[in-house]
């Protein structure tokens, strides 16, 4: 190993290390000792990890309150950082908070998480264009069985048991600490980007199914059939008809193909 | 190297500018002022889509830019990442910047990113190392880059060089330009007690391509580079030295953190202006 290599291990080892150690290769002076000067570096490795991560995760600064930033760095000394931008850090966050002993408890803390890195990265996810009603104009009926709707690339359907959502908005807004409150029926909130702002919404259980199953690449007709099991033969195909409006006017289709 | 890139002769004068950040897109397109180029941080806009690209687009047409980079690792020792340079190749070949530039250091070890703009110890071995870096990333980004010296809080015993005289060479023996950064500069002067006079002194002109001016605070014995404050009077007497040494080089503020109303930095802008042109009027 160079001795460049070895130095820079040393270095680094020592500015993730919870107790700073010695490195032997520092040298230190009249203007500050060499632990004074490595102690820069040590204090700046985690500031600029929490407050990175910070910036991503606004719903879970005001969720945990107190204990962020003990969260933070229970994070950032399981998981160091190995991509290039500070940003993506923070695509872990979600499962270390849903398996790590001391936070999975609080499951609300996981699914804060993985609302707020929905919306981060549908923030900057790639341009796509939406369908338009008119493009389904002249579809001819026979096709309409085997049609698939497909939800933009970038968009999630997050499953949640608490108020996550509250949180977000409020954080957004600058807005109070909602109250906590845990659901005895999870719901879904559906993530997305029509343009350039992103949004979130609640997902009705009467839409749920047919939204899943635009997720999971299911044809019309499928989707009819799941209605059909919750909201009878005759009401299924005219809700289908009223989802597919508002799913097409909300700019949440980015493509059609047949199966 | 490929004999089409571009010599230092042939990057342009840009004048006086700025560090693109979020907080000023509405204002600096609303009133650009004397503001006369731009520079941004290259991973902020190495993104799929949305709003930053929107931005850029509208900025790209407004006014020249150069792309400033944090993760280069120029002085690291795990393979250099060649998916980062892609990237940033393809951003360089829609942006179209004046020049790319990156820092003099090493950013993380073994797959583990500091995010910090870590020093290097200046010897010998270091400097083979980085000019052997700074070539292969030349050749894989088809254009000469710019090196800025970071402010740095530590030192290390088996340094043989002093800091500019291991920039100066790594520029000669790289054949690359320099991002002089004069807080920098002022802030690992007093942190490892060097005169800043003899590390302008030590730099040859013909490689110095841009200035950045920013603040730091103190912290303790020791000045800290926060580029979060305005920027003080030993930073614009040291600014006025190298120009006196430089003469004409591109000037921008360089604000990273508290982020103040436009005008604020307008207002530091003009100050550097004015004190480019005195003294350049005054050797004519």
């Amino acid at each position: 190993m160079s001795a460049l290599r070895d130095m820079q291990l040393q270095l680094a080892d020592a500015m993730r290390a919870q107790t700073m150690p010695r490195v032997a290769s520092l040298r230190g002076d009249g203007v500050a000792g060499e632990a004074d000067r490595l102690a820069v570096y040590h204090h700046g490795y985690r500031a600029r990890l929490r407050e990175a991560l910070a910036t991503e995760f606004p719903g879970l600064a005001l969720l945990a309150g107190r204990r962020f930033a003990a969260l933070l760095d229970d994070y950032v000394a399981a998981h160091p950082s190995m991509h290039f931008n500070i940003r993506w850090h923070g695509a872990g966050l979600a499962d270390f908070l849903a398996t790590a002993q001391a936070w999975r408890e609080r499951t609300e803390l996981a699914e804060m998480a993985r609302l707020d890195w929905a919306i981060s990265t549908a923030f900057d996810a790639a341009d796509h264009t939406v369908i338009e009603a008119t493009e389904l104009a002249n579809m001819a009926p026979d096709a309409w069985a085997t049609l698939r709707l497909h939800p933009l690339p970038h968009a999630q359907c997050l499953r949640l048991t608490c108020n996550a959502d509250a949180f977000r908005r409020a954080a957004d807004r600058g807005d109070e600490r909602p109250t906590l409150r845990r659901l005895r029926r999870p719901r879904h909130l559906l993530v997305w980007r029509p343009a350039l702002d992103v949004r979130y919404r609640a997902v009705t259980p009467a839409e749920l199914p047919a939204l899943l199953g635009a997720f999971e690449g299911a044809t019309f007709a499928q989707l009819c059939e799941r209605l059909a099991e919750r909201h009878g033969v005759d009401a299924a195909l005219p809700h289908m008809a009223s989802l597919l409006g508002q799913w097409l006017g909300e700019g949440l289709i980015g493509r059609l193909d047949m199966a | 190297m490929k004999d089409t890139m571009p010599t230092s002769r042939d990057l342009p004068y840009l004048g006086f500018g700025l560090g693109l950040r979020v907080d000023h897109y509405e204002a600096l397109i609303d009133d650009p002022g004397q503001v006369q180029w731009l520079e941004i941080v290259s991973e902020n806009y190495l993104v799929s889509g949305g709003r930053p690209l929107r931005w850029l687009e509208r900025f790209r047409e407004r006014f020249p830019l150069v792309m400033h980079g944090v993760s280069m690792s120029i002085g690291g020792t795990d393979p250099l990442d060649m998916a980062y340079l892609d990237q940033l190749a393809a951003l360089a070949r829609h942006v179209e910047p004046a020049w790319v530039s990156d820092h003099l250091c090493w950013t993380g070890v073994d797959g583990v990113n500091l995010h910090d703009l870590m020093p290097l110890p200046y010897t010998e071995e270091a400097l083979t190392h980085v000019v052997d870096r700074v070539r292969r990333v030349q050749d894989r980004l088809g254009r000469r880059i710019l090196l800025e010296n970071v402010s740095s809080y530590i030192s290390f015993a088996q340094s043989q060089l002093t800091e500019w005289e291991f920039l100066a060479a790594v520029a000669d023996r790289a054949d690359c330009l320099i991002l002089l950064d004069i807080n920098n500069v002022h802030v690992s002067a007093h942190n490892h007690g060097f005169s800043p006079l003899d590390y302008l002194d030590g730099l040859p002109a013909s490689r110095i391509q841009q200035f950045h001016l920013a603040g730091h605070e103190q912290g303790g014995a020791l000045l800290i580079d926060t580029h979060d404050a305005p920027v003080v009077d030993a930073v614009w007497a040291l600014y006025v030295e190298a120009v006196r040494r430089f003469g004409h080089v591109s000037t921008m503020i360089e604000r990273d953190d508290h982020i103040p109303p436009l005008a604020e930095l307008h207002a530091e802008l003009d100050h550097a202006r004015m004190l480019a042109r005195r003294l350049l009027q005054a050797a004519a």
